[in-house]
Parts: C-alpha cells; sequence; structure tokens
C-alpha cells in the first residue's frame, strides 16, 4: 500500500526536486519490499537534477553503475560521512597532502557534489588538526568544493530574498575562519566567489569587508612580533629581551649557553641558558646604589609573544624613602659643549602646562634584566655572579632572591626541565617550591657568597 | 573578589551566538543561521530558561537601604547644586578653559578599584577568569587571570575566551545617567604595564536609539611587556564603531561630548595567565593631531 503511493507521489517530488522527501520514500519502500528499490533508484537517478541547477549539469546526467552502488553502499552506512572520510583517508599522516587528497576524494566522488556543505565545515573544522589554518591555497581550494553558477542569483527577485542560504552561510563561514587566522584572500578567492555565488552576494561582502578592514590593520601594533618566532632559545631571549627592555644603548650578555653534560654517574645535567640585559645607564644606577640598601632579584614575570609566554626576571631595588632622597645638582663643569640644564622661561602661559596631574609611581630603579628557562636560585645566582664582572658592587649589596614559584606549574614547554629540577637544587630552593603560594624571600649571606665568587 | 559580577552583557563580544535552526546531521559543525534578537534583552545562554519572575520581584525593598539611599541622593544633588556656583563641573572657569588634560580615573587605593566591573566568558559558559586587584604598593589596578578560549558545550556558541574590565557607568543624583564630556581634547592617555599582549579600547557612548546601544568603539591597545611603564596616547579619531563585537561598514567618528564607559578587552586566543597594570586612565590635547576621523566616512563603490 504505501509503495505504491509513495510512487504515485514521486512526480511530485520529481518537480520539487526535495531530496529529503525523496529520502523519506525511500526509506519506506525499502521498509516494505526489496525488490522495489531497483525501480525507484532509476526513478531517483531522474530525479537528481536540481531545480535550480546549471546547464552544465543536464549533460553529466547518465550515472554509471559503480556510482550507483557506491551510493547504495554510502546510503547503508550512517549519516556521518565526512568527517569520516577525514579519519579514513589520513589515517597515518595529517599534513597538506593528505588534506588536499580528501578534498580531491570528495569531488570525484560524485559529480553534482551532493553535500558539500557537509563536507565544507567538516573541514573547516579538522583544519587546525591538519596544521592548514593558515593556507591560502587550503581555503581557496576548499572553496572549489561550491559548484559554480549554479547559486548565482538569476533575476531580481533571487538577488532580493536570500539566495541559497545554507550555502551562502557556508562560503561566509569559511571567510570568517579565514579572517581569524589572518589570512588574506587573494584574487583567485574572489574570482572563486564571483563565480559561486555572485557579485553582491554575503560571501562577497564579506570577502570585501575583510579586504577593506585588514590592510588598515596590517601594520597598527608598535611593538611586531614576526608570525614565526626563532626556534633557538637563545636567539629567542634576545629578541624578547631588547624588545622589553627598549633601550638602544642596552648591551645583551649571553651568560650561559644550554648544553647537556654527562656526569661520571651517568646522569643527564642540563644547562639552560642564561641571557641578561643591561644599558650603560643601568650599570652607572647599580654603581651608585647605597650598599646597605639590598637589591632584589625579583620574577618570574610573563612575557608574551604571540601565543607564546616566556618568563624574565629582574634586578631592582626597592625605592629610597623620600628622607633619604636626594637631589643630585647639575654640575655645570661636567660637560662644557652642551648646557646640561636649561633654564629658560619661554613665557609659558597659564593653559601650557601639558603634564598631567597624577602622583609618580616610584617603584624603584631596575638594575638588569635576565631570561632563563630553569628559574631556579642556583642558575640566578650564576646570573648575578657574571653581572657582578661588569659591576662590582653587587659583591657589597646583600642580594635577595624574591622567586615567585606560583607561574612555573604553567609554563607547559618546560616541563621536561622542571622535573630534573628538584634533584639539583638546593634545599632551600626545595622548601620554597613545597609553599608554592606564597612569594619565598631567601635572605643570602651575601658575605660568604660574594667571598666564593671571590675565590 | 568583593566586585560586583556583571550581569549586563559584557563590553565586546567576541563570541557570536547562533541559533540552531534543524540539527540535519549530529556531527557536523551545526548548520546555523546567525540570527539577530528583535528586542536585545541581556544574554541567555542556549538551554537556559527565560527568568519567571516580574520585575519588581528582584528589588530589595529593605529600610535601612532606603535610608541610605536618601543620604547618598540628597548628597549628590547638594553637591550638583553647589558645583553650579562655582563653575562648570565643579571647578573654577579659568582653570576649566585652560585645562589641557584631566585625569579620568587614577587608580589609587581600593575604592578605585569600586568604579569598575570585570566580567569574562563564564556568563556564556566559557572558563576564563579575571579578577581585580590593587597593585602591588596600592597605587595602581592590576588585572589578572586566565584566558581559556575552549567554548562551550551548548552546540551553538563558537567563540570564547575573552576577559573585560568596563567602568562603570557615571550616575548623577536619584540615579540619573550623568556622561563625560571630553568634547576639549582629542587624544586618550594611559599609562600601563602590560604583559606584551594585545588589548582592546572599547569606548561606550550615548546613544539616542535603543539598538544602537551595543554600539562601541574600539582600539587597539598594544603592550610592550617588561619591567617598564608604557605611556600610550591614542587619537580618538582613530576609534572605528563596532556592534556586538562586528566592525561596522558604515563608520562614524567617536562624538565626544557624551562619553558612558570605557573597557579593555583581551581576546588574543592565546590560552594562559595574563596581567594588566594600569597607572592612570587620561585624555589630553594634542595640538600636533588634526585628523578628524581615520577611516573612509563618504559613500564607498562598492558599498559595502
Amino acid at each position: 500500500m504505501t509503495c505504491s503511493r509513495c510512487l504515485l507521489r514521486l512526480p511530485s517530488v520529481i518537480l520539487r526536486g526535495q531530496s529529503a522527501r525523496l529520502v523519506q520514500c525511500r526509506i519506506l519502500l525499502r521498509s516494505t519490499s526489496c525488490s522495489q528499490i531497483s525501480v525507484l533508484h532509476n526513478t531517483h537517478n531522474q530525479v537528481l537534477r536540481l531545480f535550480h541547477s546549471s546547464p552544465v549539469c543536464p549533460k553529466s546526467r547518465p550515472v554509471p553503475a559503480e556510482f550507483n552502488n557506491e551510493e547504495k553502499e554510502k546510503k547503508d552506512k550512517s549519516l556521518i560521512t565526512h568527517d569520516d572520510l577525514f579519519e579514513r583517508v589520513a589515517k597515518e599522516t595529517k599534513s597538506k597532502a593528505t588534506f588536499n587528497k580528501v578534498v580531491d576524494i570528495f569531488l570525484k566522488r560524485d559529480v553534482r557534489r551532493r553535500g558539500h556543505v557537509e563536507f565544507i565545515y567538516a573541514a573547516l573544522k579538522k583544519m587546525p588538526e591538519f596544521s592548514v589554518e593558515r593556507e591560502l591555497a587550503v581555503y581557496n581550494k576548499l572553496l572549489d568544493v561550491f559548484p559554480k553558477e549554479v547559486f548565482v542569483p538569476r533575476n531580481f527577485i533571487q538577488r532580493m530574498f536570500n539566495h541559497y542560504p545554507r550555502q551562502q552561510e557556508c562560503g561566509v563561514q569559511l571567510l570568517e575562519q579565514m579572517e581569524a587566522n589572518g589570512v588574506v584572500p587573494n584574487i583567485e578567492t574572489k574570482v572563486l566567489l564571483v563565480q559561486i555565488f555572485g557579485e553582491k552576494s554575503h560571501p562577497m561582502r564579506k570577502y570585501q569587508r575583510i579586504m577593506y578592514w585588514f590592510p588598515r590593520f596590517k601594520h597598527v601594533n608598535p611593538f611586531p612580533v614576526p608570525r614565526q618566532l626563532p626556534g633557538d632559545p637563545v636567539d629567542l631571549a634576545r629578541f624578547s629581551l631588547t624588545r622589553i627592555a627598549n633601550d638602544l644603548d642596552a648591551k645583551i650578555t649571553v651568560y650561559q649557553l644550554p648544553h647537556t653534560d654527562l656526569t661520571e654517574s651517568g646522569e643527564e645535567i642540563t644547562v639552560p641558558h642564561i641571557v641578561g640585559i643591561q644599558s650603560p645607564s643601568q650599570m652607572e644606577m647599580l654603581a651608585r646604589h647605597n650598599p646597605s640598601r639590598p637589591v632584589f632579584v625579583e620574577g618570574p614575570f610573563p612575557l608574551w609573544l604571540r601565543k607564546t609566554c616566556l618568563y624574565y626576571y629582574v634586578l631592582r631595588a626597592d625605592p629610597l624613602p623620600s628622607d633619604v632622597k636626594i637631589e643630585e645638582p647639575y654640575d655645570p663643569d661636567r660637560c662644557l659643549i652642551y648646557p646640561l640644564q636649561l633654564d629658560l622661561d619661554l613665557d609659558r602661559d597659564l593653559g601650557d602646562d601639558e603634564s598631567f596631574d597624577v602622583d609618580d609611581l616610584d617603584e624603584g630603579p631596575v638594575f638588569a634584566m635576565c631570561m632563563t628557562n630553569h628559574g631556579d636560585q642556583a642558575t640566578l645566582n650564576q646570573w648575578i655572579s657574571g653581572l657582578q664582572q661588569n659591576n662590582p658592587i653587587l659583591g657589597q649589596v646583600p642580594t635577595l632572591f624574591r622567586l615567585d614559584a606560583g607561574p612555573r606549574e604553567l609554563q607547559g614547554v618546560e616541563t621536561d626541565s622542571q622535573q630534573s629540577h628538584p634533584h639539583r637544587s638546593d634545599p632551600k630552593a626545595q622548601r620554597g617550591e613545597m609553599q608554592p603560594e606564597e612569594e619565598e624571600i631567601i635572605m643570602e649571606e651575601e658575605l660568604k657568597r660574594s667571598q666564593g665568587m671571590k675565590q | 573578589m568583593s566586585l560586583p559580577k556583571l550581569t549586563r552583557l559584557p563590553s565586546a563580544r567576541l563570541l557570536i551566538i547562533n541559533h540552531l535552526h534543524q540539527q540535519l546531521l549530529p556531527s557536523i559543525t551545526p548548520l546555523s543561521v546567525p540570527r539577530r534578537a528583535l528586542i536585545q534583552g541581556k544574554y541567555r545562554r542556549p538551554g537556559q530558561p527565560k527568568e519567571d519572575k516580574f520585575p519588581w520581584e528582584g528589588i530589595n525593598f529593605d529600610f535601612s537601604k532606603g535610608l541610605e539611599g536618601i543620604k547618598k541622593h540628597f548628597t549628590l544633588l547638594k553637591k550638583e547644586f553647589y558645583d553650579r556656583w562655582v563653575g562648570p563641573e565643579g571647578k573654577p572657569i579659568i582653570e576649566h578653559m585652560l585645562e589641557q588634560n584631566r585625569v579620568i580615573w587614577e587608580f589609587r587605593g581600593a575604592e578605585s578599584l569600586q568604579h569598575w566591573i570585570v566580567s569574562s566568558d563564564k556568563e556564556i559558559g566559557g572558563q576564563s577568569e579575571v579578577y581585580l586587584k590593587p597593585g602591588k604598593n596600592g597605587n595602581t589596578c592590576f588585572l589578572y587571570g586566565t584566558l581559556s578560549s575552549t567554548p562551550p558545550r551548548d552546540g551553538e556558541t563558537r567563540y570564547s575566551g575573552y576577559c573585560t574590565m568596563r567602568s562603570k557607568q557615571l550616575l548623577a543624583s536619584f540615579d540619573r545617567k550623568k556622561h563625560y564630556d571630553w568634547s576639549s581634547f582629542n587624544t586618550l592617555h594611559l599609562r600601563v604595564r602590560g604583559d606584551g599582549r594585545p588589548w582592546m579600547i572599547n569606548i561606550a557612548a550615548e546613544t539616542y536609539f535603543s539598538h544602537q546601544k551595543d554600539d562601541i568603539y574600539s582600539y587597539f591597545l598594544y603592550t610592550r611587556g617588561g619591567p617598564y611603564w608604557q605611556d600610550i596616547k591614542i587619537p580618538f579619531s582613530k576609534f572605528f564603531l563596532t556592534h556586538r563585537g562586528r566592525i561596522q561598514d558604515d563608520q562614524h567618528p567617536l562624538w565626544l561630548d557624551k562619553i558612558n564607559t570605557i573597557g579593555f578587552t583581551l581576546g588574543d586566543k592565546a590560552d594562559g595567565p595574563f596581567q594588566l597594570e594600569i597607572d592612570f586612565i587620561g585624555v589630553s590635547k594634542d595640538y600636533a593631531h588634526t585628523e578628524e576621523f581615520a577611516y573612509e566616512a563618504y559613500k564607498r563603490n562598492p558599498e559595502i
């Protein structure tokens, strides 16, 4: 009964070309009798032409037999096809080549590219896994999956209403993913979009918006970070220290290069890199520092370069209390060529005061900065002793270590070096790790240390 | 953190809310239609039931609260009244005329943090955390937390991962809206210390129509990182119009006579801890800057 009714209904389905109802019919049919299937497939093949399909389509109407079988196979399986396709093809390696292969397989599978919207959504989702989310060529290839000229509106009514909304949304989402990953589309993208969706469609608008705003904000960052950061940790530290020091006179010293040693007992010891930066003015400031007041090694402080987080340490002192502070008078004989102090009254008006009415924050001077991948006290001690060669005053000044154990757990990159950390560090640092919550202040007996340095 | 959590919408929405029409296939990304709500109410998470309460049910009719309110509002009213006699905005007229710059927010002590609201994507089901506390010597504001860009598993939200700090709306007596008038200045001046992450500054101005209430003018704030303070000057002409996290085609310069709030948003998709220390936020007059608007305001072809 149901079969015959469905068969009767088929012509109307053919006219509308709605595949959903068709599938419904087919399921009904299949449940009732198996003999009907072949008949249905024939009708189904005739139905395949879409109402809005382009004139190119009818040429490829005859469907090969093996295609028919494949279709049957696919239908027997679950509805989840495209995710599965990615998993099946790229079983061992996930690379650009395999991604392209999957797209090619999809393109070859069906002349009509049935289910291309679902495929593109699945592909967009899989892109980070294949690490192709920043490849323009891949986006263009994905855009190429859309059938051409089918979704272009042909008359004003189609243009007025949202023509093929599902497909347009898919196109917009593809462009949005490009935008989110900072990929600038090129002329090929534009040509493809015009071919697929037409001149004034939503994806085309999205393209125009991207091309309007991206160049405007391209060089807006005053502290640019290269897309590809240097792989060597010493180079990376060099780059980031010059960035944060913001001083052209500052000199970078590599106190220790990273290398791995083998001790007699066969234990592997990794020596961390220590890179420091100090400018002449900082050295001068440190030389004038009162030796009775301690200096502090503080850290680690985070520094983000795009998506990598680095940590740096700072050698600093507390601000002087206001009663100790002495204004140094200018010595007019220090420089005879240029006057060091100008006391000109240039007839400033009442409103010419352009400084802000805020109290200056005095946080104490910063004497030096360093970067290391191993922020325990022993390593930083090496840095201080390296600094001591150029700043002899550090031998007399007490040095306090205010090391924050907090962020070290968050460091994902350097877990291996942390694991080896407790074996080698001194008991003081170990005690500090047991209480990661509070700031650990370790008073060094500086006399002993400086004596040790001098030996 | 005793700060009240934001109940309104966050200042910059980096997420896109999508409503699912039909879910055809369970495994693929939802075939979703970005639908714009007709009435722009507060964000309701997908699956969250509508609140079935009368508007007056959330109000606290406490007697002592009423007394406090009377005291507060009449003090404000008195101040408002007597300020007029001194000059515009409570300053002598000569000072007002010769003003070259003005410090709007200065962070001195814990009570200056009461003018700010922090919020994160927790409201939409995300996992970012943000906290605000006074800086090390109590003279700055220290915004810190963790960013996590994992979208909530509700099947509709596609993006997540933002942390925001926003100033509260300025209120006159009896909770009338008051605005900042910065029309004699042209540059925003900040002194910040960040950790190298890019932030976004959002300025919300008073609008006339209710559908514009999420219109926000934004610009980028790039931090250098490191132990030094960084003075940042951003001309107001650079700010571009956004609506609900989307940059608008029709750009318009920011009108400075009625500024409601300023906000800082982080959403750079780099998961991990972040920090931003702000010393002060001020406005200044930069005579060298004459640009009115940095973006094209004429009719473009193609008009996008």
